[in-house]
């Protein structure tokens, strides 16, 4: 079983994208075998008010029962934005989403402020996991209107550090994994869950001999990157199938209350 | 002609809430039971990557020393043309010599596997041309050059000359305007002026048509789309797939611009990627075949550089 914990649908204003919708994402995971997967809307990276992009996710996700069964949607919430309280509340509750997804590059602010903490915190109330990225696009490649720093592991470890009970996805690990000491304990002691479709995963072993194989598991960022690499760095490494097994989908069932 | 030893393919196994005031209540943790309990996998297609992976034969048109043997095996990366790292500016006789021995010597510790790219450094005319002679009595094929020089730059000519006559590929490393070179660069990645860009190729390209170039990774952190778009009407300018960047739609999109004849399979040692993104790609098996193999083969095979 295979469960995909990045993958995106909707529109990213740089360029065109193939399997953008979900009924296409359900298509490429029939295609490469893939059971359940994370969704999340890239639309509502850009927009002002993310609530839209998560609406039109949820309505698109709910107009198939299929889709509903294999597909776990993830809410896109600004904290530093107007109603991102009303609006975690609604994806959660009324539109059954699985976790938060949150950009703070994009939406232009400090994973140490208030508000991100307030977010994580709320999210460990839900029992849900806040997902965050290291990058969406490779930075040398992006139209000269996105943003060009990405993001290293350390980046995010301000949040985690303040909030250390709450669970977290970290996306598109392509830049350094490396901590300091504190923080290398910190993640392994916490609930944090590293896909494999970063280009700094490839030494997926070495990564696994420093954090351990309940951190990490399988993620594609489809439709931004294609749909075998982040697999095969799991199929070919040199583990016993049975740590094989924790990154195609036990610690993403873990992570994601399935 | 060559003999491409049959890379040794491993078997493996298959596989407080204080929300805002008002209308929100305290959060409600949403357990198991309260969540769809998706499909499961029995009825759907066991797919199988390794086994994919395994159905095509490869040529590296694009590594870099040193390469991972033990990886490329189980990629069934058959043979591998190999270059130094990217030298600088100021590259002199003594320092292209040395690098292009350290390929001769890993040729020689992988016979078969490996075939080392030839490095000069066109400032020095004489010395590169003279570099080019010993290196072919090595067995090296090709060039891996880098930005002492714009590709089009007359100081390159004897070189392109040198090894059109010897019906090698002339493999040199490129960026895009819009990406980490060029001069509509509006930010710094430290980059020198002398990089070549697509139009610098497309200059090269046709003064000399009887030449073959390689616009070196088209993953490799530019814009893929301007490079192939640049490239889709000089029949001479190939691409490779290499680099870490394997963003969905890369080779469609070349295959799309370029024809499925010009479109060669690279890693610049990102394995996986490399591979991964042929796999996924909406083509045939037949195109993804001549992207990892036959194409390469074929600009090999005219100056019977070949494999079987």
């Amino acid at each position: 079983m295979w469960i995909d914990i990045n993958s995106y649908v909707g529109h990213w204003p740089y360029m065109e994208l193939k399997y953008d919708t979900c009924k296409a994402l359900l298509q490429r995971m029939d295609r490469f075998g893939v059971d359940r997967s994370v969704v999340t809307s890239l639309s509502g990276i850009h927009y002002k008010n993310t609530q839209s992009a998560n609406r039109a996710l949820y309505e698109e996700w709910r107009s198939e029962n299929e889709l509903k069964e294999r597909l776990l949607p993830f809410a896109v919430i600004n904290p530093t934005y107007a109603g991102w309280k009303y609006d975690l509340k609604q994806c959660l509750e009324e539109f059954g989403m699985r976790g938060i997804a949150v950009y703070p590059k994009y939406h232009d602010y400090s994973v140490e402020e208030e508000a991100m903490v307030e977010l994580a915190e709320i999210a460990r109330e839900y029992d849900v996991p806040v997902a965050l990225t290291l990058r969406m696009v490779d930075h040398r490649a992006r139209f000269w209107m996105d943003i060009e720093k990405e993001w290293t592991l350390a980046d995010v470890m301000p949040v985690i550090r303040k909030v250390p009970d709450a669970r977290y996805i970290i996306w598109n690990v392509a830049n350094s994994t490396r901590l300091d000491e504190d923080d290398l304990a910190l993640v392994k002691k916490s609930r944090v869950l590293m896909d494999t479709s970063g280009r700094a995963t490839n030494n997926l072993s070495g990564l696994l001999d420093v954090f351990g194989p309940e951190k990490f598991a399988f993620g594609s960022h489809a439709p931004i990157l294609d749909y075998a690499t982040g697999r095969m760095r799991i199929e070919y490494l040199d583990r016993a199938d049975s740590v094989k097994q924790k990154l195609r989908s036990e610690n993403a069932v873990d992570m994601l209350n399935l | 002609m060559a003999n491409l030893t049959t890379p040794s393919r491993r078997k493996f196994v298959k596989k407080s809430l204080a929300v805002s005031a008002g209308a929100v209540a305290f959060p409600q943790v949403l357990t198991r039971d309260a969540r769809s309990s998706g499909g499961t996998a029995q009825d759907r297609k066991d797919y199988d990557v390794v086994e994919e992976v395994a159905k095509y034969r490869k040529i590296d048109a694009y590594c870099t020393a040193n390469p991972d043997m033990e990886l490329a095996d189980k990629l069934g990366i058959g043979r591998m043309y190999v270059g130094n790292p990217m030298r600088w500016l100021d590259w002199t006789p003594d320092e292209f010599r040395q690098a292009n021995d350290e390929m001769i010597d890993l040729m020689k510790k992988h016979p078969g596997r490996i075939i080392g790219q030839i490095s000069v450094n066109p400032h020095f005319s004489r010395e590169s041309l003279e570099e080019i002679d010993r290196c072919v009595d090595q067995g090296m094929v090709g060039s891996r050059l880098y930005y002492q020089a714009k590709i089009n730059d007359p100081i390159y000519y004897p070189v392109i000359e040198k090894l059109a006559d010897l019906n090698m590929i002339i493999f040199i490393h490129g960026e895009a305007q819009i990406g980490v070179g060029g001069y509509r660069m509006k930010y710094d990645v430290g980059r020198p002026a002398t990089i070549s860009v697509p139009e610098d190729f497309l200059e090269a390209a046709q003064r000399y048509p009887e030449a073959m170039f390689q616009f070196a990774h088209i993953g490799g952190g530019g814009d893929w789309e301007y490079m192939c778009k640049a490239f889709r009407e000089q029949s001479n300018i190939f691409v490779d797939v290499g680099g870490s960047n394997n963003e969905e739609g890369m080779v469609e999109f070349a295959v799309h611009c370029l024809g499925e004849d010009r479109v060669l399979f690279g890693t610049d040692n990102s394995y996986y990627q490399g591979v991964g993104k042929v796999i996924c790609a909406d083509l045939s098996d037949r195109q993804k075949q001549k992207i990892f193999f036959d194409n390469y083969n074929a600009l090999l095979k005219k100056g019977g550089y070949h494999v079987d």
